[in-house]
């Protein structure tokens, strides 16, 4: 055996000093404290400081009996001791020397490393040397040999407590376990070495506190017992007695025994020439590595020494060391609680290794269900994942619970990142890559496959996941583990590929999955029969299978080294991630329910890769401000185990990717505002807090580039969205779950309750719930205000044109006609939102006193609802959609039983004082009515009305653009996948805005002749071309109208600030009004603005009018008439109206009272 | 329970089909296939990493069909591989637990997803197991008085545990099987630990494989020309009426396990 790991030995190291020397793509390049921290296998927080290069001169035992304790000259050192020549590291609590050229220094040099191997490039402790805690150092001495030779000499406190028994039961110095010493050569400048010295020195202060956590650890590790055996037997004295403890958990093996048969093993052996090894190289943490040390892992780790081994070798020893109780601290602080983890662990507790005698005990089971379920917890984005049980059962065999614990941490996220997560996707990332390199170096096999479509991963997925473990006999998968913890995960693709070519003449005979797999079953069973059962060499013959497997994989595939693996997985990172992402799509799309039918599934994959981008771009941008932030402080926060496995250059960039494992699933808020701003052109704020860029980035969820400058604000490159009150009712809506959070569901079934049914009933009811905030069928006054600044925001960049609509296709194809078109359109919708608050408060029901009026209104609002029926629109169309609206309204209407209008209850108000005196001529001149408005009980704070959901539906039918915003435009303005994003930076730039100021300013411009929003001004940034600032609103336009000489507006303007002011006396609104005057940038202000009410909201009206007709003062005036006259809008249609013809205003109200009732009655 | 009438001493013709077995973790899957292959039954099976891979014959009066059957795991998140296992199935197993509501959910799942992405014309078959925790009253006893006499003559054939403990059944039979119905699943209710029904599950989705589709399993002669003798007399297989009474076609024909 020992030959043969020789041979294993030559072999490799002639291998490895032809190796290229690595070099990382500089792509996603691990950062160098990552790069230190695996390959001395430290925990995370541990930083490369100081490093200089060293010589290593060790004294094993025989030497130092005889030389001095120190300052022996290190010439002699040299020849009789062991020399070797390296780097030394120092990181804030470890020491550690290495013969391995380090991956991250350009100036390492593989020539001092040649000497001895190891071929893990920064993946693991190889090469020669030690890693020591700096708590275990008891001593460091300057020696004086040679003046210019910096050279240092350190004791550990390696078996501490061994010497002192020993000292104590025995005077001569021979047989005394003395500590190893190391004495190393500093080989830096004088400078250099000074500064290092300092710093180990302010290292070895600082390591001082950690002692009692290795002597707890210490204590614990089965060398510490070992050794304290031996002398034992040679002074069988009262100091056996003191010793006389029961040894320490070597996992279950030493009750259920050890799997194999010990003396095939040769158990014994090993063990002995593991005692004899730590007794001269030190044992746990003060282990110097020696070329033995390899080679004594290769032929098989002894059962009892096990455990450790693997601990030191894998590093969760020192992981250990930093909080030697976290185990059972976490099993304290989570006892008693359950998860779905847990409830998946118990399933599976009874069937792990169930073969084993320890796992069909009680005892075993316990253990096993400890380890998994403290894991679970201290990862719970891992939880729990099937083949964990396994490896750990594995694992218990041979060490504590502690112990397997710290092991299975370090497993899950250093070794095999990402093997076990809920997207798993670290394991079939490495089949891909296995499957490469089988390609690579197997091709005729690897062609065969591809010929007989089989697939390799079915075969090697449970080797990769299990190490082994449940595919060959117990004890050889344990001699890969050894391996596997020493070298690290290439060991794994090693022995797979030597599998592979063991069997490849039958393999390539095998023409179906199922063939493949039972060759390799066969195979398996026959691990420990002689390779060559008919040699006649006697040695020959008995090599077993599973040796010449390892010959194999350690030589033949040599060449395959962690920075191979590495840069394999990063080539295909992003292909399997994609696979897994599109299969969570699919997955997660058809599983969305019902109401995701309503969307087509271009619309349903538009939302899920709108949804997560969201989260994803959130989450990245969160990591990356909060690492701007860290890295002011302290540089160097990175994850090892990502870097180290390629998996992510950047953790930061990679998280929260669905592929990647849990991701976010949940929208707050904030990220629904964000996901809104991008589908919907309202959403975007008109008043960036951060500049905003002109262009857009280009989605980069799926896309294998990452931008790399994402800007730190909160919103990264994307618009940054509004914050209007709307969108927190339909955030609130569309959170059924009442979680004040979305999950993709919710939002597929919001939208497609707004976008799924093109029903314009549908869609007022839709938009009156939203602000029926009690469900009692009524919305308020606030209400009310809230709707139409709702209505405002909405609109406030033009609606969407819809086929029936008011834009000709005509139209949209060119540009210019498009904007101006645009431009009737959105003035069109201003005024009709004005009119639509004029109207509801007209409409509007008191709340008290209904039942008394509700007869007598019905019977006049029928008359009304006849009239406004034949109300002419020249469109014909129109006509008809309204008619039939109407009809549809009837059940509803009729139920509605006492739902009266009130609207002659005639309060004066200072509206209505307003409304007659402005009363005169108008666009349509049929139109009038100048006792509409009596009825106004909008600015009657005294007088709580609402509207109910049939009065807010014929309110909206009555006018022609909110009746087209609520049956397509609202529903057209979430952009999903069929039109693209309309957020344009013209698009988005206020200078776009439809609000009062714009509008303002749009008739003013017209005024002069010409069409100042005919091209579209780039951004400026939030300002408005005009200097009519975003948030002036109403009063802005109103100044532009007075500077257009309009006494007329001027006097109008007094009256509603009058009106204005009895509005803020009666206090209706304070909130509004408090932040009335704020400059303008808050979302509270704006919207406070745009609220201003029904009297002075109709303003707009007058902009729109302006516009259209032809320019001067005269139509300046109607226009400001017109913007007094409450119902403006509906003028036109009443006018139509050959009997109301005359415009009485009497007549009118009479009739629109008429046409309420009208619908109550049907 | 071979039933082997009509094959005479011919040799029969021979085509393998692959089998993929889906359906949340520890549902019995595994055992299921166990039972079928080795009519052995383990209380803690070792849960399947990845996917298992076993064959077993089934012999038709007039051919015999060589399962390959794939027996995936079924923690949730192996179910990102399942589609390397069920690429190019001819049939599935879609496995639930009698007795866990939330494992009929996901079996539902499995469907969708395998008629949406698996090969077209795959034989799904939709399995309630752990028969054997339920009172053999319970299923036309709390499930509901719509079972028809079809469903009763399927639950006969399995040897339920006469049990004193209580009912542990959540799903009843009637509604595992309207959704059977309504997306043409075979359906059957099974208990691997005590063998019943099994095998008529895999003799049924034997026969349901339509004839077109059956690849000559290797070595097997002159297979092109018996199956297309045999196409004449078949041919209609390939419309095998899948919410038909299969109770009876499981009686008739049986595997040869």
């Amino acid at each position: 055996m020992f030959n043969l790991s020789n041979l294993v030995q030559k072999a490799q190291n002639l291998i490895d000093s032809n190796l290229p020397s690595p070099t990382l793509g500089s792509d996603r390049r691990p950062s160098k404290a990552a790069l230190f921290r695996h390959q001395f296998r430290l925990p995370d927080g541990e930083n490369p400081l100081h490093e200089i290069p060293a010589e290593l001169t060790f004294s094993p035992e025989t030497n130092r009996g005889t030389s001095g304790r120190e300052g022996k000259p290190k010439s002699v050192d040299r020849f009789n001791g062991v020399y070797f020549a390296g780097r030394l590291h120092l990181s804030e609590s470890y020491l550690s020397f290495s013969t391995q050229g380090s991956s991250f220094l350009s100036t390492a040099s593989t020539s001092s490393s040649s000497a001895f191997t190891g071929q893990t490039h920064g993946a693991g402790p190889a090469g020669n040397g030690f890693t020591l805690p700096l708590c275990a150092i008891r001593k460091v001495e300057r020696s004086h040999s040679q003046s210019f030779i910096f050279a240092l000499s350190i004791t550990t406190w390696n078996g501490v407590k061994i010497e002192k028994a020993a000292e104590a039961t025995d005077g001569s110095p021979k047989r005394i376990v003395e500590t190893p010493k190391l004495t190393i050569q500093l080989a830096g400048s004088r400078q250099q070495c000074e500064r290092f010295c300092d710093g180990l020195k302010k290292g070895l202060r600082e390591g001082i506190k950690d002692v009692e956590n290795l002597r707890l650890v210490s204590t614990n590790c089965y060398s510490e017992y070992l050794l304290s055996l031996e002398p034992k037997k040679s002074k069988d004295t009262a100091a056996s007695e003191s010793r006389a403890t029961t040894p320490p958990d070597a996992g279950l093996g030493m009750v259920f025994r050890y799997p194999g048969d010990a003396r095939k093993l040769r158990d014994g052996a090993k063990m002995r020439l593991w005692a004899e090894y730590m007794r001269e190289s030190g044992r746990h943490y003060t282990l110097v590595r020696q070329p033995k040390v390899h080679k004594l892992i290769r032929v098989g780790l002894p059962n009892r020494l096990r455990g450790e081994i693997w601990e030191l070798t894998s590093g969760s020893l020192y992981l250990r060391l930093k909080n030697p109780n976290a185990y059972t601290e976490t099993l304290a602080k989570f006892s008693g609680q359950e998860s779905l983890a847990i409830d998946e662990i118990e399933k599976d507790l009874n069937r792990s290794l169930p073969e084993y005698p320890g796992f069909q005990s009680e005892e075993g089971i316990g253990r096993l269900r400890r380890v998994l379920t403290a894991y679970s917890w201290t990862n719970p984005e891992v939880g729990y994942c099937q083949a964990m049980n396994i490896v750990v059962a594995a694992l218990l065999i041979y060490m504590s619970e502690t112990q397997a614990f710290s092991l299975l941490s370090v497993l899950c996220d250093r070794l095999l990142p990402g093997y076990y997560s809920t997207t798993m996707y670290g394991t079939l990332l490495d089949q891909r890559v296995f499957e490469s390199l089988v390609e690579k170096t197997m091709p005729v096999l690897w062609d065969h496959l591809v010929k007989s479509d089989v697939q390799l991963s079915v075969v090697s997925l449970p080797w990769f996941l299990s190490l082994y473990i449940n595919s060959m006999p117990l004890i050889f998968a344990f001699r890969v583990l050894d391996m596997f913890f020493l070298e690290g995960p290439k060991v794994l693709f090693q022995v797979g590929l030597a599998i592979l070519r063991q069997n490849g003449e039958e393999l390539l005979d095998a023409t179906d999955d199922g063939t493949f797999i039972s060759i390799l079953k066969t195979y398996f069973a026959r691990l420990d029969e002689s390779a060559h059962p008919t040699s006649t060499n006697e040695r020959l013959r008995n090599v077993t299978r599973f040796q010449e497997l390892i010959v194999v994989a350690f030589k033949e595939f040599a060449g395959i080294t962690q920075h191979t693996i590495s840069e394999q997985r990063a080539k295909y990172k992003d292909a399997v991630l994609d696979n897994i992402e599109n299969f969570a799509k699919r997955t997660s799309i058809r599983n969305l329910g019902p109401d995701s039918k309503r969307l087509s599934a271009s619309d349903l994959s538009f939302l899920y890769d709108r949804f997560y981008g969201i989260l994803y771009e959130r989450q990245q941008r969160k990591q990356m401000i909060e690492q701007e932030a860290a890295r002011r402080k302290k540089a160097g926060l990175t994850k090892a185990n990502e870097v180290v496995s390629g998996i992510a250059g950047n953790p930061a960039v990679e998280m929260g990717r669905v592929g990647l494992g849990p991701s976010p699933t949940q929208m707050d808020y904030d990220a629904f505002r964000e996901f809104l701003a991008g589908i919907t052109k309202w959403a975007v704020t008109d008043s960036p807090s951060s500049p905003m860029r002109e262009t857009t980035e280009k989605h980069s969820y799926f896309g294998s580039i990452r931008s790399q400058s994402i800007p730190l604000s909160p919103w990264g490159s994307s618009p940054e969205p509004a914050d209007h009150e709307f969108m927190q009712r339909l955030f609130r809506k569309w959170d059924t779950d009442s979680t004040a959070a979305l999950s993709l569901q919710n939002v597929v079934t919001g939208i497609a309750h707004v976008k799924g049914t093109r029903d314009i009933m549908a869609t007022i009811s839709y938009f009156f719930e939203l602000y029926d905030d009690d469900d009692d069928g009524k919305v308020d006054r606030e209400g009310i205000l809230r709707i139409s600044e709702a209505l405002l925001f909405l609109g406030r960049r033009g609606l969407e044109p819809s086929t029936s609509g008011l834009l000709s296709p005509n139209q949209l194809q060119s540009p210019s006609g498009a904007n101006s078109a645009r431009e009737n359109g959105d003035e069109q919708f201003l005024s009709g939102v004005s009119a639509f608050i004029r109207r509801c408060f007209e409409y509007a029901d008191p709340d008290l006193k209904s039942e008394e009026t509700g007869d007598r209104a019905a019977t006049t609002a029928s008359e009304d609802a006849l009239n406004s029926f034949s109300i002419g629109d020249d469109d014909e169309e129109d006509d008809k959609d309204e008619g039939n609206l109407l009809d549809l309204n009837e059940g509803k209407t009729s139920m509605d039983g006492n739902a009266p209008s009130i609207n002659t209850l005639g309060t004066e108000t200072p509206a209505t004082s307003i409304a007659p005196s402005t009363t005169t001529t108008n666009n349509h001149p049929h139109a009038r009515s100048d006792r509409s408005t009596s009825a106004n009980l909008a600015l009657d704070p005294s007088k709580p009305l609402h509207i109910t959901l049939p009065t807010f539906r014929m309110l909206v039918l009555a006018d022609e653009t909110l009746e087209h915003f609520f049956d397509s435009a609202f529903a057209n303005s979430f952009h999903l996948s069929t039109s693209p994003h309309p957020a344009t930076p013209s698009a988005l730039s206020s200078s776009r805005l439809t609000t009062f100021a714009n509008a303002a300013h749009s008739s003013s411009g017209s005024g002069s002749g010409t069409p100042p929003r005919a091209s579209p001004v780039p951004s400026t940034a939030g300002a408005p071309p005009q200097g009519v600032p975003p948030g002036k609103g109403l009063r802005g336009m109103l100044d532009n109208i007075v500077t257009d000489g309009m006494r007329v507006a001027a006097e109008v303007k007094r009256r509603v600030d009058e009106a204005q002011r009895e509005l803020d006396r009666a206090g209706q609104v304070p909130p509004h009004e408090e932040e009335e005057d704020d400059e303008g940038e808050g979302e509270g202000g704006e919207r406070d603005r745009e609220l201003l009410e029904g009297a002075e909201a109709t303003a707009v009206d007058a902009g729109g009018k302006e516009k259209e007709g032809p320019a001067g003062q005269g139509q300046g005036r109607d226009g400001v008439q017109n913007l007094m006259d409450a119902p403006v809008t509906e003028e036109p249609r009443s006018a139509g109206l050959a009997v109301e013809g005359e415009g009485k205003g009497r007549e009118r109200s009479a009739s629109l009272e008429t046409k309420k009732s009208m619908m109550f009655e049907r | 329970m071979a039933n082997t009438a009509g094959a005479g001493n011919q040799p029969k013709p021979s085509s393998s089909v692959k089998l993929v077995l889906l359906g949340e973790a520890a549902v019995g899957k595994s055992s299921l296939v166990l039972r079928f292959v080795n009519n052995d039954f383990q209380e803690n099976k070792e849960p399947t990493i990845g996917a298992a891979f076993l064959t077993q014959k089934c012999n038709l009066p007039n051919r015999t069909i060589k399962f390959e059957i794939w027996d995936t795991a079924g923690q949730e998140r192996f179910a990102s591989l399942a589609p390397m296992y069920y690429r190019n199935a001819q049939s599935a197993l879609v496995v639930y637990d009698l007795t866990k509501p939330s494992s009929l959910t996901k079996a539902k799942h499995w469907v969708a997803e395998l008629q949406r992405q698996a090969s077209p014309g795959i034989v799904i078959a939709l399995v309630g197991n752990k028969l054997d925790l339920t009172n053999p009253s319970s299923s036309t006893g709390d499930a509901t008085s719509a079972i028809s006499g079809e469903e009763d003559g399927a639950e006969g054939t399995g040897n339920v545990e006469e049990g004193d403990e209580a009912d542990a059944r959540k799903i009843s039979t009637a509604e595992a099987k309207a959704y059977a119905e309504e997306e043409s699943l075979l359906f059957f209710e099974t208990s691997a630990k005590t063998g019943a029904n099994v095998s008529e599950v895999f003799t049924a989705i034997a026969n349901a494989i339509p004839e077109t589709s059956l690849r000559g399993a290797r070595g097997a002669a002159s297979d092109a020309a018996t199956q297309a003798a045999l196409g004449g007399r078949r041919g209609d297989d390939s419309r095998v009426n899948l919410t038909g009474p299969r109770a009876e076609v499981g009686a008739k024909e049986g595997c040869a396990c």
